[in-house]
């Protein structure tokens, strides 16, 4: 099955499409490079120092463990490097650290000022403080983080789930289908929020929990376009053709049919990615999402909606959550637009 | 041996069930092939002309082993190769291949010309290398009347009668000895008609095959076959030498039929 990796004309004519729809591509470009620097939030936002020289030593606090002792505290616990940076003996041992641009983890309470959290935006937090004194700005980052790792984890596996149940069932038809499709029903008919509040309470509510129950309803729509993409390809002249060469299940499968039947799903999956978002802030607003105290869009609206006498706690999450969909939104559109057969023929 | 012909159908009939009701239970069939026997001497060209939906490339794909048969037997030299399973089928695949209508349609859009008619190599001979396989790639394009350097090309880059081309090339490429043409000519112009037509009697006399040559049209069957069937609603209504057909039509429908075929006045 030689070269079905590399990308036929007709994928590099979509790409060529799609960059000339200027908002789709720079949309791309902007969410994929605010996710890729996301992953290196640590190095943005965080209360322990990127680099700490000590006793004429170096120490590297974002990437590793170091316990007090290192700095001449006397336990072996990590250090409060803000703390530290404070103290007499530290200076003494002309102790120097720098800190990211946004010195504050998403965990780490900011309670050295006078007055009670929450803090208003200011030089020192950005985007102010929530409730408990945590760094607003730096609770964004990090939870964009998370918001899209579990999108694109929940597009990855709804999208391999979609495709291949859908993909069997437009393939084998008749009976394996039929039965297939009155599981699916039942299943998508459980009340998805029950499942989750059930399972969360069973097993604890963690990233894996969120993520798999999640999927396990969001594929069911992918299966349907795969399903109907696989019988429609399935009679087509080419893999009779292949059919009548002695082509095997897997070759029909894989070679034939797969390629061709791509299209609506690759459509579906940026507002797949936009679901998985909404579905994640969502449930964190109620929530039933991650457990606390993990950086989360949700929670900040929760927060912003209880103290709505700090409006920055609200409009900072609102306006991050706005941006974040309009951009896949728009990603989507280009998609859909570069997929849509009415614009240039499926097959020429 | 010579007197065993290549292909025998005896009494064969597809049927295809009409599903009804909530429980999808067939309330009947659509006998699709109803009853046919005929017999193809090996290196003739077998025409089979009739209307739309008269059954003829069902009965194409019955033979092909491409769909299941309902009742009655295909013998492939004498050897009954009736309803045989994927496995059982492969070795046949080797030996009898297909030309389709719809060249548009019976190109995959997603690979090379390399790729789809290098497909039956590797299905055949997975020990091929793949210089080697791109080598007979290359010489079957060129018996086909293609470049060389069509090879890296993709089905949308040609038009229908290069496209048919392909497909002929593809079907060459295991050294079939039947070839099923299903209306191989029909969505073509008329004047690349002609040339596909023509190169389908080149290589029968090069290479020896025998056809079963379906179309719709009796001018063109005319042309290359040396017996003729009309098949109508499932059923064989005549069989007949070409030219016999065509000055005693005996059956009112192959009279009807040849009315239809347009002649310049």
């Amino acid at each position: 099955m030689e070269g079905t990796l590399t990308p036929s004309p007709l994928a590099r004519d979509r790409w060529r499409r799609f960059r000339r729809i200027p908002r789709a591509h720079r949309s791309l470009w902007i969410l994929g490079g605010a996710f890729v620097l996301s992953l290196f939030s640590d190095l943005i936002a965080n209360d322990r120092p990127l680099y700490l020289a000590y006793g004429g030593r170096h120490f590297f606090p974002a990437f590793k463990f170091y316990p007090e002792t290192s700095f001449g505290g006397r336990y072996g616990t990590e250090p409060d490097y803000h703390a530290l940076r404070e103290s007499p003996a530290f200076r003494a041992g002309r102790g120097w650290m720098l800190f990211p641009p946004i010195p504050y983890g998403p965990i780490r309470s900011n309670l050295d000022r006078p007055d009670p959290p929450p803090h208003a935006p200011s030089w020192g937090h950005w985007l102010g403080t929530d409730s408990i004194g945590r760094d607003v700005l730096s609770r964004l980052i990090h939870g964009f983080r998370v918001c899209m790792l579990f999108a694109l984890a929940l597009v990855a596996v709804s999208a391999v789930l979609g495709i291949v149940i859908g993909g069997v069932q437009g393939y084998a038809g008749g009976r394996v289908d039929i039965t297939l499709q009155r599981l699916i029903e039942i299943w998508a008919a459980l009340p998805f929020l029950y499942v989750l509040i059930l399972l969360g309470s069973i097993y604890g509510r963690s990233f894996s929990i969120l993520l798999c129950v999640t999927a396990a309803f969001q594929w069911i729509g992918l299966s349907y376009y795969m399903r109907g993409e696989f019988y429609r390809l399935r009679d087509q002249t080419f893999v009779v053709a292949s059919r009548a060469l002695g082509a095997g299940h897997g070759r029909i499968i894989f070679q034939q049919i797969l390629p061709n039947a791509l299209g609506p799903v690759i459509t579906i999956l940026p507002f797949t990615l936009i679901a998985g978002i909404g579905t994640l802030t969502a449930l964190d607003f109620l929530g039933f999402g991650l457990p606390p105290p993990s950086p989360s869009w949700g929670e900040l609206l929760q927060q912003g909606l209880k103290q709505l006498y700090c409006p920055w706690i609200a409009f900072s999450a609102v306006a991050a959550l706005f941006t974040t969909l309009m951009l896949a939104s728009f990603i989507g559109e280009g998609v859909r637009e570069v997929f849509d057969p009415r614009s240039k023929s499926r097959y020429d | 041996m010579s007197d065993t012909p290549l292909i025998e159908v005896r009494d064969l009939q597809v049927h295809f069930p009409v599903l009804a009701g909530v429980l999808r239970r067939p309330a009947g069939a659509v006998r699709a092939v109803d009853g046919v026997s005929f017999a193809i001497p090996r290196g003739i060209t077998m025409g089979l002309v009739g209307e739309s939906g008269s059954g003829k490339t069902t009965l194409g794909r019955a033979i092909l082993n491409l769909l299941r048969v309902t009742g009655g037997r295909v013998r492939f030299e004498g050897r009954d190769i009736t309803n045989l399973s994927a496995g059982e089928a492969r070795p046949l695949r080797r030996r009898m291949q297909a030309i389709f209508q719809d060249p548009f349609n019976s190109l995959n859009p997603r690979l090379t010309i390399a790729q789809i008619v290098g497909e039956a190599l590797e299905i055949h001979f997975p020990k091929m290398r793949r210089s080697e396989r791109r080598d007979e790639v290359a010489r079957l394009l060129g018996i086909v009347g293609l470049e060389p350097s069509h090879l890296d090309r993709y089905p949308h880059e040609f038009s229908g009668g290069q496209r048919q081309r392909i497909g002929i090339a593809r079907a060459l490429a295991v050294k079939p000895d039947f070839i099923v043409c299903d209306e191989p000519v029909s969505a073509l112009d008329v004047s690349v008609q002609a040339q596909i037509i023509n190169l389908l009697q080149d290589l029968q006399d090069e290479f020896g095959l025998t056809y079963l040559f379906i179309a719709h049209d009796l001018a063109v069957v005319e042309h290359i076959s040396d017996h003729v069937l009309v098949m109508y609603q499932g059923k064989i209504v005549e069989s007949a030498a070409a030219d016999e057909l065509y000055r005693t039509p005996s059956h009112d429908y192959t009279r009807r039929l040849l009315d239809a075929v347009p002649t310049i006045a």
